[in-house]
């Protein structure tokens, strides 16, 4: 299968101290990656790359074969979703800030065209938010508006989806909904990255998990592989035992 | 804007022009100013029923329309401009002065009347230059220091600002103080007015005050896009840095313009937009059209206001516009809906 994305050899410093030293990694369509490591391990920056909010000072990030640098930035809008850990929520109303995730689409004096508004409509069904889309969104609680803001990103109808720590904020069943929506998504074709800090999340759901420490990728392989004793002690400094999920068979991290 | 609002809105404000330029020391009955302004426009001399002296005629003609005229163009410029910084910021409390803009203009206009212009704000050509001057290099100052690491950086901006003000209002009262002459003209100034002023002064801000709302509605697509945050607009294809170094350009422009030929009308740029984004939501294009119309009657009933209640008397209208927006902004703010960081 080809590659979507490729990683190589990226170091990217904020000040003097690399935050990702001499990264390589490759993304392929229809996978769901998890990406863990601990606090400061360089996640969220690594998803920065991916989606060219940041630019690395040595090495080059390719999407289907051509550098991140060759694209214009309405032209990656139409192919790489992100949703981003912080948000600002202003009083639009669900719909609205929906159909946000359509404006690389039309133009700048543009409305949103009927095409726009089916898509929205799609996308707001998909993330369950169909039901709120008159509220504003300044109005709704912490999941809620996570889960706008994850229909905002399906409307764009990307290759790739970023998500940082999309179900931090969630509830179990809101954890697990989206995770499914992911791997639905990553089913249909798209290659989805999320990082996650809920080890069990990622070993249920994800096809493929990268570890992230201290500037650089320790493991990558699918759950079952790289989720052993030893590695979570070695990258998380705590020691828990492994268990088999009863029916599905994936690891279990029971702490 | 479907066009029976459009039109509507436009009626309105022809009635707020009519009414206002009636209105004054001198009360002139509303179809003698409806007479004479239709005399100036279509050339219908002697066709409409009515006679009226000269006097009154340039009252209407020199004194008041070009001042009514001025209060809309001020008005509006000033909420667009609130618009603007709102949005760019990020920030519901920001205004068109958050930047400097305003200390800047005051220093210009003080050290102007003060050194340059010893006739006072009746010789008054100058003086808008020297504000404007004064209103440009403050923003420019501020958004220098605004940056970090190469990028333009909210927070750091309005702190920048902040400092940058405090030092420039400093200067002011330094100057105020070594220099008494003119001292009254200065005071006056700084409280806001648009008493004594004419076509001149229109010319100046109105060309500024156009321009800025159509730069305004060509950037209000991106502006939307921008509230969302820094990462999600970068994803959805907008230049970051290039639109906030657009947006502060223009928003200190036509500020700047508003500032130097009316002073310092404080509460326009603040209350309007802020008000609007409570009732018609964060919608850019919806906000700038609103905010301008909005803007422009608010300052002319205010102005109004300034010029007749106490006549003949004339009050600074940023009094007005302070004991007007003040509770009513309170008022907003305690029926509650808006932002969630």
């Amino acid at each position: 299968m080809v590659d979507r994305m490729r990683v190589e050899a990226v170091t990217y410093a904020y000040e003097a101290k690399p935050v990702l030293e001499d990264l390589t990694l490759t993304l392929r369509p229809s996978l769901f990656y998890g990406v863990v490591g601990p606090n400061g391990a360089g996640k969220s920056t690594l998803l920065k790359l991916l989606d060219g909010y940041l630019s690395p000072q040595a090495g080059a990030v390719f999407l289907d074969d051509l550098p991140l640098s060759s694209y214009s930035l309405a032209d990656l809008a139409k192919e790489i979703a992100m949703v981003p850990q912080h948000s600002h929520y202003f009083p639009f109303t669900v719909e609205e800030m929906v159909l946000l995730g359509r404006t690389p689409f039309y133009s700048r004096l543009g409305k949103p065209g009927d095409k726009d508004m089916k898509i929205a409509r799609e996308a707001m069904e998909t993330a369950g938010v169909t039901h709120l889309s008159g509220r504003l969104v300044s109005d709704l609680s912490g999941g809620e508006r996570q889960r706008v803001t994850l229909a905002r990103a399906f409307a764009q109808r990307t290759k790739v989806l970023l998500l940082d720590e999309p179900t931090t904020h969630l509830d179990l069943e809101h954890q697990i909904n989206t995770c499914r929506l992911l791997k639905a998504k990553s089913e249909e074709g798209a290659t989805c990255v999320a990082v996650l800090h809920d080890l069990n999340l990622v070993a249920g759901f994800c096809d493929y998990v990268f570890v992230l420490d201290s500037g650089g990728l320790v493991k990558e392989g699918v759950p079952a592989e790289v989720f052993t004793p030893e590695l979570i002690h070695k990258v998380f400094r705590v020691s828990v035992p492994r268990l088999n999920h009863p029916v599905t068979g994936r690891p279990v991290i029971a702490p | 804007m479907r066009l029976r609002p459009v039109a509507l809105v436009l009626i309105f404000i022809a009635a707020a022009v009519l009414t206002a330029a009636a209105l004054g020391s001198v009360p002139i009955p509303l179809r003698e100013v409806l007479g004479i302004l239709a005399n100036r426009i279509f050339g219908l001399e002697g066709t409409i029923a009515g006679e009226w002296s000269r006097a009154r005629e340039a009252i209407v003609l020199e004194v008041r329309l070009p001042r009514v005229l001025l209060a809309l163009v001020v008005g509006g410029g000033l909420s667009v401009s609130g618009v603007l910084f709102q949005g760019s910021l990020r920030n519901p409390l920001a205004d068109p002065y958050i930047i400097g803009v305003s200390s800047g203009a005051s220093l210009g206009a003080a050290a102007g009347l003060l050194f340059f212009i010893p006739q006072g704000i009746t010789g008054f050509g100058a003086l808008p230059i020297f504000a404007f001057a004064g209103a440009v290099f403050a923003t420019w100052i501020v958004s220098r220091l605004g940056r970090q690491r190469g990028r333009l950086e909210p927070t750091t901006l309005i702190l920048a600002g902040v400092a940058v003000s405090a030092v420039l209002t400093a200067m002011v009262s330094l100057l105020m103080v070594l220099r008494i002459q003119n001292l009254q003209d200065v005071y006056l100034w700084l409280m806001g007015s648009l008493s004594g002023r004419g076509w001149k002064h229109l010319a100046v801000a109105a060309p500024y005050v156009f321009l800025g709302v159509l730069a305004a509605l060509w950037l209000a697509k991106d502006l939307n896009v921008y509230l969302l945050g820094e990462e999600a607009a970068h994803s959805l294809g907008i230049d970051v840095q290039r639109l906030q170094r657009w947006v502060l350009i223009i928003g200190s422009l036509v500020a700047a313009a508003c500032v130097s030929v009316s002073g310092v009308i404080g509460f326009v740029g603040l209350m309007v937009p802020h008000a609007l984004r409570l009732i018609l939501g964060a919608e850019h294009r919806r906000l700038i059209l609103h905010s301008l119309w909005v803007g422009a009657v608010f300052l002319l009933v205010a102005d109004t206001l300034a010029r007749t209640i106490l006549s003949p008397t004339e009050l600074p209208v940023g009094i007005i516009t302070a004991f007007v927006g003040g509770p009513f902004f309170i008022y907003l703010m305690k029926r509650g809906s808006g932002y969630h960081g």
